[in-house]
Formats: structure tokens, C-alpha cells, sequence
């Protein structure tokens, strides 16, 4: 399913004396079947591209391409339900997506909206359950008194089970432990692998997106600056620019290229970084 | 400053099932401990405990009051605490307001609050947001305005609980460098956290698991404990791992956790 944004602008409190401009002529194309970082410090503009894939807003200028739908200032979507449908949302604090008082009653929510049959959504709780690695006996326990690992895991179930082509998660790790952010990771990996999904995600936490993410798109100050792969991107030169601090093992690599004139691989693993290492001293 | 002994308390009345059981603490005055422990370690719990939200058994001390609930009142006063969310502790609508808040529960002059308002907002950079509403704020703003409303009460000890967790490494960076100075001018930090990263900005780092402590000493003596921090659950940042394998392969002799130094004796 295409994704694409076209000189897509948006203004807040538009045609008045407080407008501004948060969004600013704004092109890019999300990699199908791949896992695609959205990544910027507070303020660049990546909630409002999130709010605009997820029609809570709609652009000022431009167009936005989904799949046969083309998204426009004032533009009528007709069954908006069959686009939202492909579009999983995740929020950043599951807490602020729960409303309801068991785990099997958060799970069903979702695809009652898009009317599944009843007999259809027992079934598919169970596997969305199941997917995110947690077993029947959570069905009847209270989500909000669930661990941040396990609320996380709930809320992507409850997105999973009305099976959308395009998952989205905004700062999915903040407030995980490393064995959580790990388990989620790996989970991720699995969805692009075996399910083919399109994942979004954004995120200001450079670490964990070098983990993991495919393909990477800068914003700064209401403009996307930057597109590439993680190893492009975080080789930018520019990337101090744009306040960007680099993955630690990627910034360790640029320090030694700076002061020294040694030229590492980049690596994502410390252990081939050792071999590097050990390469050049000895 | 902090003296913790034989404190017990478990989560449900009448159960066996204890978080903290006959535990103990001393945290030093003018320490800047980072305080890790997987999520459920008992962290927060340790923290509403220190601030008397919890009553429990055993015996607390703060600077110079042991904790009961007489004296809670008076120990408050000199404790800071930055939460994780700030828009559920926000109670003003301006940021002046905000910040001045805890002041005017001490019953000062408003000169006397609107120059220590003045003076901690000058301080953090943030005497432009003053007549902002709190809850329109970037995330990084609003950490400073929470930070400004524990430190104008002038704290002996301040303390963070996952406070910094929702922002970028620059904003991060910011927040530290105003800890390091609170931290040399005496008052004692305490920095919840799950974030084994955020160690590098203090000095000591308290290891929590299950409600025990696993490990306590200098970063340096503790990040060395590599299958501990593992076992734990946690991350060991990217500098101390890297210090560790180079210290196995002769490279190192000892832990580096700056980025410039290491450099410099990996090519000397």
C-alpha cells in the first residue's frame, strides 16, 4: 500500500493572526514492507505528520497519497473506515489508548468499529493475543494495571487484530526496559518478515531506531532535510546540523575518523567493532 | 543525608510477598546517584516512600529529621522531585504561577516569590516561557519548568523519578549539565531511572532489583560488573561495554566513559 506525501504544508489556526506553519513543503515516500524511522528533536514536526497520516488532520497544501485515497485540504473521503482500517495507530502511552476494563474488551474495541462478525472477533483476540507473545490467561486481567512491557504489548494487539497493511507507532520504547525494548524489537522484526507489514515509526531515541529501522527520514524544524538509509543518514555530515546526535557506536566510529583519521566500518554490534578495533591498534 | 534502616514494606496489607525487606541505604550529602533497577525494581516505590507517601516500617532519615508523620511537612521543604509526567503534576496556568506555587505555600512575600521565580527562570533559560500555559510546552520545556518548580524552593536534595525519559539526547544533555551544577553547589541528586545511560551524567549508581540492592559504588565500579547489570536486565552503555572488551583484549587497563578519552588511549 503507497504511501506518499506530495509539497504537502500544514498551518495551525490557519488564515488567522496566530498561523503558523508547522509543516513545510513536506515529499516523501514510505518504503512498502519495510520498517521506515521517522526521527527528529521535539518541535520538528513529527507529530503533525503522524496526526496527517492518520486523516486527524488534513493538509493545508498538497496531497497525500494512501493506497487509492488521496488526502486533501477539504477532500471528502467516502468509507473513511476502509482507509482507517489499514492504518494501525499505536499511541506512545498505551494508557492513553485503554478506556475499557479487561484486556479482551480493549482487543475486541477496534474491530467492532470496523464490523467484524462476533464470532470472527473471539477468534481473532486469541491470535492477536498470541501474536505479541502473551498467552489467554491475560483476556480477563485489567490492562491499566498491566507492566509497561505488557501494556505495550496489549495496546499493539489490540491494532493487530483488525490486521491493517500499515502498523504506526509514535515513541514506542519510551519508559521500557532494555529486556522489554528488546522483546518489542524482535517482535517488529518478525511483523516486517512474516507479515509483511509497512511500519512507521517515530521516535527521537537514535539508539533504539539504529537497531532497527530500514530507512530514515530527517525532520528539522517543519522540514524533512534528510532520507536514507541508517547508514547514510547517521554519515551525514550535516546531522549536528539538524540536532542529531548519533547512535553511540556510530558516533564512537565519526570521533575516531575526526581525531584520528582512522577510518572504521560502520558497525551496528559492538563485537565486530572490537575486531575493527584490534585491527588498527595492533 | 539519606539513611535507610530495616525498612519493610510490601505492596498488600497482610501478604508475605515483601518489596523491600529489611533494607538499607546511606546515600552521601552532595552525592549525584543514579538510581537503575529493571522496571518493577522498586524504584518508585523507594522514591514515594522517601517523600512519606507510603507509610511504612523502619527508619528513615532525612538530612537532619528521621521521617515520621509529624515532621513530613518539614522534610518536604527540602526535597525537589521531578516526576515522569509533568502535565499530571501541573497545576497552574501560567508558568510564573506554576513555579511560584510551592512558594506561596511557605507563606513568603510576593517580592521575596517573584524574585526567586525570576531568579531560577534566568538560571534554566525559561524566563520566556513564563506567561506560556505549562501544558502547551515541548516536552524538553516542560521538564524545565517541573525542574524550576523543585529547585526554587532551594532543595537540599533533589529528585527525579523517569524524568528525562521522554526526551531527545540534546534536550537530555541540557537537563544534566543544570544537575551538575545544582550538584556542585551541594545538593544531593537522586535520578530514577531504567536507563543505564543516564548514569554516565552523576557520579554514583545504585543497582536495585527485586527491592535489594545488587550493586552501589562510583559508575566506574559498577559499570565494570558486567554479568550483574546483564542479570539485572539491563543495558550497559555503549562506552562501558566497549571498555570491558578492550580491557579483555589488553587494549585498556581500566573503564573510560568519555568519548574523547577513549579515543585518545585506544591511539595513543
Amino acid at each position: 500500500m503507497e504511501i506518499k506525501y506530495d509539497s504537502v504544508y500544514y498551518s495551525y489556526r490557519e488564515n488567522t493572526a496566530l498561523e503558523k506553519l508547522v509543516l513545510e513543503d513536506i515529499n516523501l515516500d514510505i518504503k512498502e514492507n519495510k520498517i521506515n524511522g521517522i526521527v527528529g528533536k521535539s518541535g520538528s514536526g513529527k507529530t503533525t505528520f503522524l496526526e496527517l497520516l492518520n486523516i486527524l488532520l488534513l493538509p493545508t497544501l498538497g496531497t497525500i497519497k494512501i493506497g487509492d485515497y488521496q488526502i486533501e485540504k477539504k477532500c471528502k473521503i467516502i468509507n473513511i473506515n476502509n482507509l482507517r482500517v489499514e492504518l494501525g495507530y499505536v499511541f506512545g502511552n498505551p494508557k492513553h489508548q485503554f478506556f475499557l476494563s479487561t484486556v479482551k474488551e480493549e482487543i475486541a474495541f477496534g474491530m467492532k468499529q470496523f464490523s467484524y462478525k462476533l464470532d470472527q472477533i473471539e477468534k481473532r483476540i486469541s491470535d492477536a493475543l498470541n501474536l505479541v507473545g502473551l498467552d489467554d490467561s491475560y483476556l480477563e486481567k485489567d490492562p491499566k494495571k498491566l507492566s509497561s512491557g505488557e501494556m505495550r504489548k496489549v495496546a499493539i494487539a489490540s491494532v493487530l487484530a483488525f490486521n491493517p497493511k500499515i502498523l504506526i507507532f509514535d515513541e514506542p520504547t519510551v519508559g521500557l526496559d532494555s529486556i522489554s525494548e528488546k522483546s518489542f524489537l524482535k517482535m517488529l522484526k518478525m511483523l516486517k518478515n512474516k507479515y509483511h507489514k509497512t511500519i512507521i515509526i517515530v521516535t527521537h531515541d537514535m539508539n533504539m531506531i539504529h537497531k532497527i529501522a530500514d530507512y530514515l527520514f530527517v525532520f528539522h524544524e517543519g522540514k524533512k532535510v534528510l532520507e536514507g538509509t541508517k547508514y547514510e543518514v547517521f554519515n551525514h555530515e550535516l546531522l549536528e546540523q539538524y540536532e542529531i546526535v548519533r547512535p553511540a557506536i556510530m558516533e564512537f566510529s565519526h570521533q575516531v575518523l575526526k581525531k584520528k583519521g582512522i577510518k572504521l566500518g560502520y558497525r551496528d554490534d559492538v563485537n565486530d567493532l572490537i575486531k575493527d578495533i584490534y585491527r588498527h591498534v595492533s | 543525608m539519606i539513611e535507610i534502616k530495616d525498612l519493610i514494606y510490601q505492596y498488600e496489607k497482610d501478604s508475605t510477598n515483601y518489596i523491600f525487606n529489611r533494607f538499607s541505604l546511606i546515600l552521601k550529602k552532595g552525592s549525584f546517584t543514579t538510581l537503575v533497577g529493571p522496571i518493577g525494581s522498586g524504584k518508585s516505590t523507594l522514591i514515594k516512600i522517601l517523600l512519606g507517601l507510603i507509610k511504612v516500617n523502619g527508619y528513615i532519615k532525612i538530612g537532619d529529621f528521621v521521617l515520621c508523620s509529624k515532621n513530613v511537612k518539614q522534610i518536604r521543604t527540602q526535597i525537589g522531585v521531578v516526576f515522569e509526567d509533568p502535565d499530571q503534576v501541573f497545576v497552574a496556568e501560567t508558568v510564573m504561577d506554576e513555579i511560584a506555587f510551592a512558594l506561596e505555600n511557605q507563606n513568603k512575600s510576593k517580592k521575596e516569590i517573584w524574585n526567586k521565580v525570576d531568579d531560577i527562570a534566568t538560571c534554566l533559560g525559561i524566563k520566556h516561557l513564563l506567561e506560556c500555559d505549562p501544558h502547551t510546552l515541548s516536552e524538553g520545556e516542560k521538564r524545565l519548568v517541573s525542574l524550576a518548580s523543585a529547585l526554587v524552593i532551594e532543595p537540599q536534595i533533589l529528585i527525579l523519578d523517569e524524568a528525562l525519559s521522554m526526551l531527545d539526547e540534546i534536550s537530555k544533555r541540557k537537563i544534566f549539565r543544570i544537575l551538575k551544577d545544582c550538584n556542585q553547589k551541594g545538593v544531593t541528586i537522586l535520578n530514577a531511572t531504567h536507563d543505564l545511560n543516564e548514569s554516565l551524567y552523576g557520579n554514583e549508581i545504585l543497582l536495585l532489583q527485586n527491592g535489594k540492592i545488587i550493586l552501589q559504588g562510583t559508575k566506574e565500579e559498577v559499570l565494570k560488573q558486567e554479568s550483574k547489570i546483564k542479570k539485572a536486565g539491563l543495558e550497559l552503555p555503549f562506552l562501558a561495554d566497549l571498555s570491558i572488551r578492550l580491557m579483555y583484549y589488553g587494549v585498556l587497563d581500566h573503564i573510560i566513559l568519555d568519548m574523547n578519552e577513549m579515543v585518545d588511549a585506544i591511539w595513543k
